[in-house]
């Protein structure tokens, strides 16, 4: 088996106004013919850059390959004068990228785009590139493809303007293919389809595959070997079973144990600084969960009496059209959702973008004022407070949001992010007692409570959302709406949130609905789970009831899409 | 499709409002608060019965409404009455003076949006190398001397001093008209390539970091092709949209160059008109040039869609 | 974009580093330590302050006080005499003495117009912005008919209502350049009102007077800041050409004025008080232009590298 590319001691660096900043450091690997190799790691891991590297697409300046070979058949691509670069480009080396939704040039046709590369490397005249161009748009299983060229990038869907990257990317039959987290903007089933197509086109045009990700699940679904990243540094490189079974490096560990799994719950993850920190200590996965669930399933009324009521929820989005642009139709995003949730209880909203998972979240808190229906909070139908009352309500019921960047006031320090809330209701007596408690609050949340001068863009992902816990806890609330609140972050640092949402639960006795894409994550926080589509519930039961026997045929095609984060030949082993 | 027919109706509807608001601020200026106009025709020896008749001729006697209803009427019918200086007909005063503006104008603003953007191209495809810095200072630099000054001291120095323009005057037709209005058109451009090279560049470089240029780049295509090909299409949406709802300042011409060089176009009306208090022609130019800027915009809205495949109007 | 994504993690982590050891910095506090790390940006700020520690001073009376005064003989070339250093004018006046009260006219107009502007400005496009509905649409149509109006008809009709002055000049200024401001508002607190963090504050039971005014304006003052940069150049060029037109300052010295003259100085080749002007206004306008640039990338660090 032949190499196709060698990277030998490649190390690239930017050039910040803070200094030069090595973005990869002396990193070296192998992707042979015909085999895929993952390359994992979290964001600023270098990752990403190694494989713009590849490409000779490192923006200069600031950036800069300072050492190493590149290494494609044998030619160093480093060295290579940039006329020569661009006829490899697109030609024997193809890549695709994360966005989709950009990655296209809106103002032409998808046809042209893709025809424009065959016109520049396989020397064919228009028509013959646009034919060929309908018969790749084919290849990638795009429906009606001689009507599909015609389209603009915005005429299609995410999963398919990925489909036409993949098409432009083999046009030429590249003999290596790059993907830069080619699956992570889109929906699980849609990922599943463009990860089986890619496998397909690899098999038939027996390409080298790299596969750039973040995503465990999806590496041990496709790679051959997989090499790790960890801050501009690679830590091992290994076959993907190896990795998943025997990795060495506790980083790697750290990776694979902080992913929740589908078919485990335990009560806490195991976190990369777990691994990180305790070397030397052996480290046991806890038990599973007690299921408190089926306790409660009991319908233990006094230890856990209904909190919320959701009765025929409706939320609907006015369509305008015609001349005077009046009201015409209705979005209807939450179509009569009816649920009860129980004091203590987490329960889970899984569902694909645009489902209405969002919109419901905020209904409940009436943040979006529903259309019809009624919420029950503690026996009051707060649907039918007035603004005041609504503010007062407030204090009981919280939310904290994805982006753990927009999600922050920038202009505002920690401390007046905290005192805000208080302010508002009068909690605590005087200026040191709320100060006092914010502190307490830093600390709850694992925070330094020396931090409180600070501005939010001090600190990172992690914090910032472990910032936006302690704001919603600071109104001593009962009840906390988490809206995707981890899907922003790192896997590893997701595990660290995940783990102190619990911790919390315990301690205050707080009632959650997490809402969430990643059924993972989901199954892993929740003891019950909503399964919605098109602004409906398909799906509510106990979360091992759902991810182990769904009735539904959506849920069941929903987990089935789920990468299954177990190397294919364990996986053979297993059934065997 | 008929969504979009819906917008363009729907927009056209909504220039109605927007031609009410211009007409009362029009009428608040000049109907309300400029004092009695009365006063400044006839001077101090006027007698009141004088007054009375002129106040009559003028329609000032009316009521505050009806004179609104005046200057609503005047700009749907384009009868904006005669002028109190000259007593022309207004109409016919403006259809004569757009002549000599637009042979100003015109080839002015269309040499200096070809050579602004040829130069930004320039400036975009060297970015960040000593090229694109010398011509971005160059243009700070310009940007920050006053337009009267290049008037003067072009004026001055290429045709009084050394002769090589008409110093001022007009003549109607083709192709004397040339010899008037060369050096005015050289000013112009001179005076918009500051400006508009910093304009056109911003609006450029702003599509080179898009992601689908890093696409065109893994393609193997040249940088040269990445930009006129990739880059320049995106950016004629801006450019072009920008480009149109210049158009309506045109008509007006360059209030400054035709006064200076006493060509008889618009914009040397619209002084002469100042400088005589002659408010029926201030009122007929500022409606006539608010209807021309809200059509245009229009007719921008309209081109958008055309030029911007992503466009689904509302 | 993933290479500027890379570039900022590495400067995220590199920040992380710093603020372990260093003191906490507001946003403000970061956007000026970059600003005055760019030299040329600070030679600009310099500048600024230098003219208006003149246009102060002139102000108080201190400093050009007796622009008046005849000094010389009528239009005495420059460099000739240390008393009219730069030449005289037609009655004899000292350019130099002339060129430094323009410099008070010249500030003054700029400070004034744009403390009109900023009010209307903000005002009516945070509130736009950030109630939608008939307040946005009755909003958009009034800054859609005064800028339906060519800028400079506006600022004719104005200046022929309130007569000549300087009063007229701030008040014309202030009136027809708050519409660009007002938009960009407008379109910034839009933008930032379904923010999470807005969302937040409503989560916590804020109400609209405190997201409006504790939450989204100070994150869209830096455009205030920007636009005043750029005001002050626009009214600083807009004075030359409402001297022109006649509707400009009159009975003291300004720039306009003094290049104005030029109009009938330029055939007798009495070329200093043009110069003497334009030089004074040329440095300080293209001081305020890369002021502006500057203030944009330090506030603004999305745009960096773009203009």
């Amino acid at each position: 088996m032949s190499d196709l590319l060698n990277i030998k001691n490649l190390s690239v660096d930017f050039n910040t106004p803070h200094g030069v900043v090595r973005a990869v450091n002396n990193v070296s690997f192998d992707v042979p013919m015909g085999k895929t190799i993952g390359l994992v790691g979290e964001s600023g891991s270098g990752k990403s850059v190694t494989s713009l590297a590849v490409m000779g697409l490192i923006p200069n300046p600031p950036g800069e390959i300072s050492e190493g070979q590149i290494l494609f058949e044998g030619k160093d691509l480093v060295t290579m004068p940039e006329a020569q670069m661009r006829k490899i480009r697109g030609n024997d080396i193809a890549m695709i990228f994360q966005e989709p939704m950009t990655s296209l040039n809106p103002v032409f046709k998808v046809g042209s785009q893709i025809a424009e590369v065959l016109m520049l490397h396989m020397g064919m005249n228009p028509k013959q590139a646009w034919e060929k161009s309908v018969d790749l748009l084919n290849q990638v299983g795009i429906p009606n493809p001689k009507a599909s060229a015609h389209k603009y990038p915005h005429e299609m869907s995410g999963g398919q303007k990925q489909r036409v990257m993949i098409a432009m990317a083999i046009a030429c039959e590249p003999k290596l293919l790059i993907c830069d987290e080619p699956t992570t903007a889109l929906d699980v089933t849609i990922q599943k389809q463009v990860i089986d197509l890619m496998f397909d086109l690899q098999d038939k045009y027996n390409m080298g595959m790299l596969f750039i990700t973040h995503d465990l699940g999806v590496i041990a679904d496709i790679a051959d070997d997989v090499v790790v990243m960890y801050r501009s540094n690679l830590v091992e490189k290994n076959t993907t079973k190896k990795i998943f079974t025997h990795a060495s490096h506790p980083y790697t560990k750290g990776l694979i144990a902080c992913r929740p799994a589908l078919d485990k719950n335990p009560t806490r993850l195991l976190t990369v600084s777990d691994f990180m920190d305790e070397n030397e200590k052996e480290l046991i996965v806890p038990p599973e969960r007690m299921k408190k669930v089926d306790k409660v399933y009991k319908f233990n009324e006094e230890e856990n009496p209904i909190l919320l009521e959701v009765k025929d929820l409706h939320v609907h989005f006015p369509l305008k059209g015609g001349i005077l642009g009046r009201t015409v139709d209705h979005f209807k995003a939450v179509n009569g959702v009816s649920f009860k949730l129980r004091k203590g209880m987490t329960l889970g909203l899984v569902g694909e973008s645009g489902c209405g998972k969002t919109t419901l979240g905020r209904a409940i808190l009436r943040l979006i004022e529903p259309t019809a229906g009624e919420v029950i909070y503690n026996g009051a139908n707060i649907t039918n407070l007035d603004k005041k009352q609504m503010r007062a309500m407030r204090s009981k019921m919280q939310i904290i949001f994805q982006d753990p960047y927009s999600s922050l006031n920038p202009r505002m320090t920690i401390k007046d992010i905290l005192l805000e809330p208080m302010d508002l209701h009068n909690i605590g007596a005087n200026k040191k007692e709320k100060i006092e408690k914010a502190k307490w609050l830093m600390e709850k949340v694992g925070l330094n409570a020396d931090q409180l001068s600070r501005y939010p863009h001090e600190f990172s992902g992690g914090q910032r959302q472990r910032i936006c816990i302690a704001r919603a806890l600071a109104v001593s609330p009962d009840f906390i709406i988490c809206d995707e609140s981890v899907s922003a972050l790192d896997v590893s640092v997701q595990a660290q949130v995940l783990n102190l949402l619990l911790d919390l639960q315990e301690e205050f006795g707080l009632t959650y609905i997490f809402i969430s894409h990643d059924l993972s994550v989901v199954n892993f926080i929740s003891d019950e789970v909503a399964v919605m589509n098109k602004g409906e519930f398909v799906e509510l039961d106990k979360a091992n009831e759902v991810y182990l026997r769904p009735k539904q045929q959506y849920t069941q095609n929903l987990l089935s899409a789920i990468p299954k984060g177990i190397p294919k030949e364990l996986l053979a082993e297993q059934n065997s | 499709m008929s969504n979009n027919w819906n917008y363009i109706i729907r927009r056209i509807l909504y220039l109605i409002p927007v031609l009410l608001g211009v007409c009362f601020l029009v009428f608040i200026l000049f109907n309300v608060t400029a004092g009695d106009p009365v006063l400044m025709l006839l001077g101090k020896h006027g007698s009141p019965e004088q007054a009375a008749a002129l106040r009559e001729q003028l329609g000032l006697n009316q009521s505050w409404f009806m004179q609104y209803v005046d200057v609503v009427k005047s700009a749907f019918t384009f009868d904006f009455g005669r002028s109190w200086s000259t007593k022309q007909e207004i109409s016919s005063m403006i259809a004569h003076g757009a002549i000599p503006s637009l042979t100003l104008s015109l080839p002015a603003f269309f040499l200096s949006t070809v050579t602004s953007i040829l130069f930004a191209l320039l400036v975009a495809f060297y970015r960040g190398k000593g090229i694109d810095l010398f011509i971005r200072v160059t243009c700070i630099a310009m940007m920050s001397i006053s337009s009267l000054v290049y008037i003067l001291v072009f004026q001055y120095l290429l045709a009084y001093k050394w002769g090589l323009f008409e110093i001022s005057g007009y003549e109607f037709g083709f192709p004397n008209f040339i010899y008037y209005v060369l050096l005015p058109i050289i000013i112009w451009v001179i005076l918009s390539l500051g400006p508009d090279i910093r304009f056109y560049r911003t609006l450029i470089l702003d599509e080179i970091y898009q992601d689908y240029v890093r696409t065109a780049r893994a393609k193997g295509l040249t940088e040269k092709k990445i930009l006129f090909k990739h880059v320049l299409r995106n950016a004629m949406i801006p450019i072009v949209t920008y480009t149109v709802v210049q158009l309506p300042f045109l008509l007006l011409g360059a209030l400054l160059l035709e006064s200076f060089f006493s060509i008889p176009g618009l914009g040397g009306m619209t002084i002469n008109a100042l400088n005589s208090s002659d408010f029926p022609v201030l009122k007929a130019i500022t409606i006539l040039s608010a209807i021309a800027y809200i059509v245009f915009t229009l007719i921008q809205d309209i081109i958008y869609t055309i030029v911007d495949p992503r466009v689904k109007l509302q | 974009m993933l290479e500027q994504t890379a570039a900022e993690n590495m400067e995220a982590k590199l920040n992380d580093e710093i603020n372990t050891i260093g003191k906490s910095r507001s946003l403000w506090a970061d956007a000026w330590h970059r600003l005055v790390q760019d030299k040329i940006a600070v030679s600009c700020l310099i500048i600024v302050g230098l003219y208006a520690l003149v246009a102060l001073l002139s102000g108080l009376g201190l400093i050009a006080a007796d622009w008046s005064q005849e000094v010389g003989p009528s239009y005495a070339p420059p460099f000739e005499n240390w008393d009219y250093i730069l030449g005289t004018d037609l009655f004899g006046r000292s350019v130099l003495t002339k060129v430094i009260h323009g410099t008070q006219v010249a500030m003054s107009v700029g400070l004034v117009s744009s403390l009109i502007a900023i009010p209307i400005g903000v005002a009516l496009g945070a509130l736009a912005g950030y109630f939608g509905g008939w307040v946005d649409e009755v909003i958009v149509w009034f800054y859609t008919t005064v800028s339906s109006i060519p800028g400079i008809m506006l600022l004719m009709s104005i200046a022929f209502i309130l007569g000549k002055g300087i009063t007229t000049v701030y008040i014309a200024l202030g009136l027809t350049s708050w519409v660009g401001l007002c938009r960009l508002i407008r379109g910034e607190v839009m933008k930032h009102k379904n923010r999470e963090y807005v969302q937040a504050a409503s989560a916590i039971g804020a109400g609209h007077p405190r997201k409006l005014i504790k939450h989204i304006i100070p994150n869209v003052t830096h455009i205030v800041i920007i636009f005043t940069s750029l005001q002050f150049q626009v009214a600083i060029k807009s004075e030359v050409i409402l001297s022109y037109l006649g509707i400009g300052v009159s009975g003291q010295p300004s720039w306009g004025t003094m290049i104005d003259d030029a109009k009938l100085e330029l055939a007798r080749e009495v070329w200093w008080q043009l110069a003497g002007a334009t030089v004074a206004m040329f440095v300080v306008v293209l001081a305020f232009n890369i002021l502006g640039d500057a203030l944009r990338d330090a506030l603004d660090p999305k745009l960096k590298g773009k203009s």
